[in-house]
């Protein structure tokens, strides 16, 4: 049974849309190649305070989903962290299934580095690193930093907001995703992201770092 | 928030939308521990303030103004004297890099740093003991060569360390270019007498009229467990012209100033020459006007703009009657039964920098009658002392970039780096001084680290208010012809500290407590109200900035919170679908929808 739960987390008003177009782009592109999907905005963190942290949900199966009045990914296997410092706010892997989750951070530091943060490395099977800001592309970038974005204190959420879906910081990631799980094909991802140069950087720019517990040793 | 004395239903008791539980009184704010919001981190740092950067001694400058503005002298005295031996000196006669390099001059007036220095040099100076307290003795002997700033500053330096320091000097008293080089009107020989007392209070021998080469040999430097050659440049360069040697009336500058200080003073007549544009000459001519000059000419081939002198110091030349003859070549010194009668000159085109590039202008030659002449272009190192193999090209003494010559002995100052400010030869007497003690303990020489020097931009400017410089007082110019009186004036108390208060202290946390009143989440403690005593409270926290914002130093910085390890706070408060009132919730929909789907 194909079934997979992907959940997205962010923070609140500075890199709300990041996290949506994520989850929605991956939904979309499933559906597209006719499986059943679910794409589901979380309300219950309160999302409109800057920085907090903001879940975003899609689910992809090959049978009819039955959570259908339940938003919330119980058992996710496969986590998107929009910006690196995520890693240490939330036990965003309590529920995956053992050995089975796929992490994937925007940050420019090494797995190696990042694996340390992990709240439980039993749950990953594998941890993905791509630096979605530098490989995005740049004229979507609107500050200079994470830092003095999250120093918008005028909480104008949509305001610099873009019609497109799957451009800026979200589109790399969206390749990233792709990539490392393999649940979505990239020709499906090319009729619904907008910028599909960057999703090809981001295919190209994941460094993974398996889980060494589970990497069999050769007899 | 509060839940005392509220009934709140069983049903209620459950985790609200799986999000937080409800809050109690006794656990109160650590149920919702923000610090997971955060980004950055804002962290205390103390970079370094740029004047202190500035000073080739090291000076803590930032640290003793701090001081002075709590009016607490003592402890700031004894905070300049980590560095500096003598800052009554200093205070008088340093050039002030640090106030060049004063982020307040970029925003109105530099800090009279020097000033504050002077007064609280002359403040310990007044004191009936010295603030320096010395290390255990200890039976290594030390020679330093040379009483100028560089050998009394690293003799200083070791005596802390409880060497047996013995100085030689070859003038009858001692002070090398403090002594010879500062005319009484710039520093009094009462203050540098004071200062030198003080340091034979330390143990400091001082052996005048010992030469190097003379009285002590090379060999004999090597008997001392070490040595340290701080000999200076005490040779007058010629002007290699015509007439040069007439025996009656062709002086040299330093030669001038040193004879006058030791003792030997000149008489010189109504018109003279002093050839040259450094501060020497402009001392030169300063001390000339004061034995009787009437017509002091400064004369050198520079605009005056481009001498090398100090504007200040130039300003000095006209302001006490110097006549500044720019762009003038001296080709020739005319004479008469072997006294100086005059000199010839010649105009030269403005914008040269060295003799080089002078380029004459023909048809302007011309005759002065003068009395005397002063050659003041520079000095350089006697070394006949000094083996060969430890002379480089430029006539200077060959060391490595820690000081060492030849096993155990060191040197400094301006026989090494070639003409300096006071400051920068005590800096590298410190540093030399730091080094040999090294050596003789068998340490690993440490290499410089290149510190973080805050810029003006990294400040808060909006807490600092305009205000103007306290002013320097001088003697009035008629009271000081025909005197020696000491020409600058000292700050008063309240001026001192009046100067003091204008410090930025830039980069370097002084405890304004700003970011503990402005953090809107309470998250910055202190124990008590000093530097050092600030942190932050990592799981409340949200990064928000307004601490770094508002720090008026720039001592607080934004750290990519992924540097730290620490500082981990894991919301457990999510993913509760399968437990508690949603849980149920939960199972009871998943009976409906089984009914609808099937």
């Amino acid at each position: 049974m194909f079934y997979h739960e992907i959940t997205v987390w962010t923070r609140g008003i500075i890199m709300d849309k990041e996290a949506r177009d994520v989850a929605n782009s991956l939904a979309q592109a499933a559906r597209l190649e006719g499986r059943y999907t679910q794409f589901i905005s979380d309300y219950v963190d309160a999302p409109d305070r800057t920085n907090c942290l903001i879940r975003k949900y899609a689910r992809i199966s090959d049978e009819d989903i039955k959570f259908r009045f339940i938003y919330e990914n119980a058992h996710p296997d496969i986590v998107v962290l929009i910006e690196e410092t995520l890693i240490k706010a939330v036990n965003f892997t309590r529920n995956t299934p053992p050995g089975e989750g796929v992490v994937v951070i925007n940050t420019h530091r090494s797995p190696e580095y990042i694996w340390r943060f992990l709240p439980d490395p039993s749950k990953v099977k594998k941890l993905v690193c791509v630096d979605a800001t530098t490989l995005a592309s740049q004229s979507w970038i609107y500050e200079e930093s994470l830092y003095e974005l999250s120093q918008d204190r005028m909480s104008t959420e949509g305001s610099a907001e873009r019609k497109q879906i799957g451009i800026g910081v979200a589109a790399p990631l969206i390749g990233a995703v792709a990539a490392a799980t393999g649940i979505v094909k990239l020709d499906s991802l090319e009729k619904v992201v907008g910028d599909f140069d960057a999703v090809k950087r981001g295919v190209e720019g994941i460094v993974v770092k398996e889980n060494p517990a589970l990497v069999a040793v050769p007899a | 928030m509060s839940t005392k004395g509220t009934h709140i239903p069983e049903h209620l008791k459950v985790p609200f939308a799986g999000v937080t539980p409800a809050p109690r009184q006794e656990t109160g704010q650590t149920l919702f521990p923000t610090g997971n919001w955060r980004t950055v981190r804002p962290v205390y740092r103390d970079k370094k303030p740029p004047c202190n950067h500035a000073c080739p001694a090291g000076e803590r400058i930032q640290g003793y103004l701090d001081l002075v503005k709590d009016k607490k002298y003592l402890e700031a005295y004894a905070l300049i004297k980590e560095d500096m031996p003598f800052p009554t000196i200093t205070g008088r006669v340093c050039y002030h890099p640090c106030e060049t390099a004063c982020n307040r001059g970029d925003y109105d007036d530099a800090i009279g740093i020097h000033c504050v220095e002077r007064f609280l040099g002359d403040y310990g100076l007044s004191l009936p003991n010295d603030v320096v307290k010395l290390k255990a003795a200890r039976p290594e002997r030390v020679a330093v060569i040379g009483s100028g700033p560089a050998g009394m500053s690293a003799a200083y330096q070791l005596a802390r360390e409880g060497y047996q320091v013995t100085i030689f000097e070859g003038q009858p008293k001692p002070g090398g270019l403090l002594r010879g080089g500062m005319p009484e009107f710039v520093l009094p020989e009462e203050i540098l007498d004071k200062e030198i007392d003080r340091l034979k209070a330390l143990g400091i021998k001082f052996e005048c009229n010992k030469w190097l080469g003379k009285d002590i040999t090379w060999d004999d430097l090597k008997s001392y467990d070490a040595a340290f050659l701080g000999v200076g440049l005490i040779k007058c360069r010629k002007l290699n012209v015509p007439g040069e040697d007439t025996p009656n009336g062709v002086r040299y500058g330093q030669d001038f100033l040193t004879d006058e200080a030791q003792g030997r003073p000149h008489s010189i007549g109504k018109r003279v020459a002093v050839i040259g544009g450094g501060n020497t000459a402009v001392d030169v001519v300063r001390l000339a006007r004061r034995k009787g000059g009437e017509l002091v000419m400064f004369i050198c081939f520079e605009s005056e703009v481009d001498a090398p002198a100090l504007p200040e110091e130039k300003h000095l030349v006209h302001e006490e009657g110097g006549t500044v003859m720019d762009n003038t070549v001296v080709k020739e010194i005319l004479s008469e039964g072997g006294k100086v009668t005059g000199i010839r000159i010649v105009k030269c085109k403005p914008g040269a920098k060295i003799p080089s590039e002078i380029e004459e202008i023909p048809g302007t030659e011309d005759t002065i009658a003068v009395d005397d002449v002063i050659v003041s272009i520079g000095q350089y190192a006697d070394l006949s002392a000094i083996p060969e193999q430890f002379r480089t090209e430029r006539g200077l003494i060959k060391a490595d970039q820690y000081g060492r010559v030849d096993g155990n002995i060191f040197a400094a100052g301006d026989a090494v780096q070639g003409a300096g400010m006071v400051v920068q030869a005590v800096g590298a007497g410190h540093k030399a001084a730091t080094n040999i003690h090294h050596a003789l303990n068998g340490h690993v020489f440490p290499d410089p680290v290149e510190p973080d020097v805050i810029k003006i931009d990294r400040l808060n400017l909006n807490y600092f208010r305009h205000f103007p410089r306290v002013p320097q007082r001088q003697v009035p110019l008629a009271e000081r012809m025909g005197s020696y009186v000491e020409v600058n004036l000292a700050y008063n108390e309240d001026e001192a500290v009046a100067e003091a208060n204008r410090c930025f202290s830039c980069g370097t946390c002084n405890a304004c407590d700003n970011c503990y009143i402005f953090c809107p989440d309470v998250s910055i403690m202190r124990t008590e109200r000093r530097n050092g005593s600030y942190f932050v409270r990592t799981d409340y926290c949200k990064g928000c900035g307004v601490c770094i914002k508002e720090c008026p130093t720039g001592c607080l910085e934004a750290v990519p919170e992924l540097e730290f390890t620490d500082g981990v706070i894991r919301m457990e408060t999510a993913f509760a679908t399968e437990i508690g009132a949603h849980g149920r919730q939960r199972e009871e929909l998943f009976e409906v929808i089984g009914e609808v789907l099937d």
